[in-house]
């Protein structure tokens, strides 16, 4: 059974069809980057596999149910979101935050926990707004991992990270797939970071490009049609 | 900390509306009660600290709530076109020179006004069947500049007294209040009040925006309609009470998140605590200081209460 199940999906705001009869799935521990040029519509898809956005045609399946048609508790138990911006400026605590990753009703780690895994444990009692802004990130990944919901949807996480904390970060979510078995599916937008993942989906102007394992679909001809840059100049030469 | 400062915002409204009984024109010593004293302390002083503390409790917990539901930490309650709702179908009540709802009818108007006026923003409000912050908050200022322009028309073109006197009382008077108006604003303020703390998580949850709302499990747009109707509800009654009065709705909301931090479980309780303690402390200095003139309530409460968010504004952030 697949987590997330998106068929000949279409999606546009206002006018512009931004994802065109979009199909994909995502599956039990699959760990998987959404990749593609600004305005692809990575975001849009993480959106509507979140529930936030409802596509003008096509269906999206949760767990082989119509996702629109789960109350919002129980989704939240089986999909949450991290956008992109965090652009909160209310003072809440680091642990009030991760605190309220137990509204849907609790199910993954406790808040102590999760703020230990974030590495903040020196900074719980303190506000966000005073915070980095690779430290908020981190606290508000903290409540995602309270939540604990069976698939994460995360918007470029790994921007404002230092490389420490971007290593860590994917090493983290590689444990907790091993361990409980949850998928995640995030947007990447520095290409040389996909290469850590197990699968990874081209989005070009609102379409799947290609899918498949890093290794296998990255290729030079891919880079130059997609991003419209020359390999050379972007990637590092172990890889070409 | 937090707690040392809870602690001390309700046992200080508390006692601040206690000890207002006693203060005013005159001084009463509730051991000795005769028949004057007893009159003044149970006719005069208990409704009018009884309607100034409704009054704050439900200006300081509206706007919390409206500063988090709008993510704007300028909104106030009156923001969304409320007073120049109310103050127009007194107005306009006044000019027609009625009474037909009895001694009440100006309250009464002024309550519909503010709720029809809610209604529209709250129709104006709506997108795609989604209930969009900034969409309120400018169909709410257009609203009050257009209703506020009709006002100034038939102030201009009237030359009836009572209305002036009408608009004196919805700019801020609580010398008026008496126990008749109390029962239906208890039970419409507390309505309000319950009806939002009991709702406390769907706050903090959207004051992280929309999108993270969503993904915890809660309907942004239904909450937002929740905590909206509670909001007019609450102060659609206070400008039927006692007019309308500045500072609380906008700047209690802020002090307390200063003492005790963001968390609308305890933000929204002590702001409307604490709205209460400064509106009734402010009423009784100004039936006080110059008696047996008064002055007016949203006078003092700027008075006392700015310096002491400038304060904490120069100490806290």
């Amino acid at each position: 059974m697949e987590n997330i199940l998106l068929d000949r999906v279409t999606f546009s705001y206002g006018k512009k069809e931004t994802i065109k009869r979009f199909s994909i799935s995502f599956g039990k521990g699959e760990f998987c980057a959404l990749i593609g040029p600004n305005g692809a519509g990575k975001s849009t898809i993480l959106k509507l596999c979140s529930g936030i956005l409802k596509p003008q045609s096509g269906k999206i399946k949760l767990f082989n149910k119509d996702l629109e048609g789960y109350p919002s508790k129980e989704r939240a138990g089986l999909v949450s979101y991290l956008p992109q911006l965090l652009d909160t400026n209310v003072s809440f605590k680091v642990m009030e935050l991760a605190e309220m990753g137990l509204y849907p009703g609790g199910g993954g780690l406790s808040p102590d926990e999760a703020i230990g895994v974030a590495g903040l444990k020196e900074k719980a009692g303190y506000s966000i707004t005073e915070l980095s802004a690779g430290e908020k990130r981190r606290a508000f990944f903290a409540m995602l991992l309270v939540q604990g919901a069976k698939t994460l949807l995360l918007d470029e996480p790994l921007s404002h990270l230092d490389i420490k904390y971007q290593v860590e970060l994917v090493k983290l979510l590689k444990d907790i797939i091993e361990k409980s078995g949850i998928t995640v599916v995030m947007a990447v937008h520095d290409i040389n970071t996909v290469f850590q993942f197990q699968k990874v989906c081209v989005i070009k102007d609102g379409g799947l490009f290609a899918a498949g394992s890093p290794g296998e679909i990255i290729t030079k001809e891919l880079i130059r049609e997609v991003f419209e840059v020359e390999a050379e100049n972007l990637l590092p030469q172990r890889i070409l | 900390m937090k707690k040392i400062n809870i602690s001390i915002l309700i046992i200080a409204s508390i006692s601040i509306t206690l000890f207002s009984l006693l203060f005013g024109p005159s001084f009463i010593n509730p051991f000795s009660l005769d028949d004057i004293s007893g009159k003044i302390l149970f006719q005069l002083r208990l409704p009018r600290v009884v309607t100034s503390f409704l009054i704050g409790s439900s200006l300081g917990a509206s706007g919390a709530i409206l500063q988090g539901i709008l993510r704007n930490p300028l909104a106030d309650p009156y923001i969304l076109g409320i007073s120049s709702g109310s103050a127009l179908f007194a107005a306009a009540s006044l000019m027609a020179g009625s009474a037909f709802l009895g001694p009440s009818t100006t309250a009464l108007l002024a309550f519909s006004g503010a709720l029809i006026t809610c209604g529209i923003v709250g129709a104006l409000g709506y997108k795609d069947g989604i209930l969009l912050p900034e969409r309120l908050l400018l169909a709410g200022i257009g609203l009050g500049f257009l209703f506020t322009a009709v006002l100034m028309l038939f102030m201009s073109l009237s030359t009836n007294y009572g209305m002036r006197r009408a608009l004196l009382w919805i700019f801020g008077d609580l010398s008026m209040a008496d126990w008749s108006q109390i029962p239906w604003g208890v039970l419409l303020i507390s309505a309000g009040l319950i009806l939002s703390i009991s709702r406390a998580k769907g706050l903090n949850a959207l004051m992280l925006g929309d999108e993270i709302a969503h993904s915890l499990g809660f309907s942004p747009s239904g909450e937002r309609l929740v905590f909206f109707t509670s909001v007019s509800l609450m102060t659609a009654t206070s400008v039927a009470l006692g007019g309308v009065i500045g500072f609380i709705g906008l700047l209690i909301p802020h002090i307390v998140r200063f003492l005790t931090g963001s968390d609308a479980k305890t933000l929204i309780p002590l702001s409307a605590l604490l709205g209460a303690g400064l509106l009734t402390l402010a009423d009784t200095i100004g039936r006080t200081v110059i008696a047996p003139s008064e002055l007016p309530s949203g006078v003092v409460t700027s008075l006392i209460g700015a310096p002491y968010f400038l304060y904490l504004l120069r100490k806290k952030i």
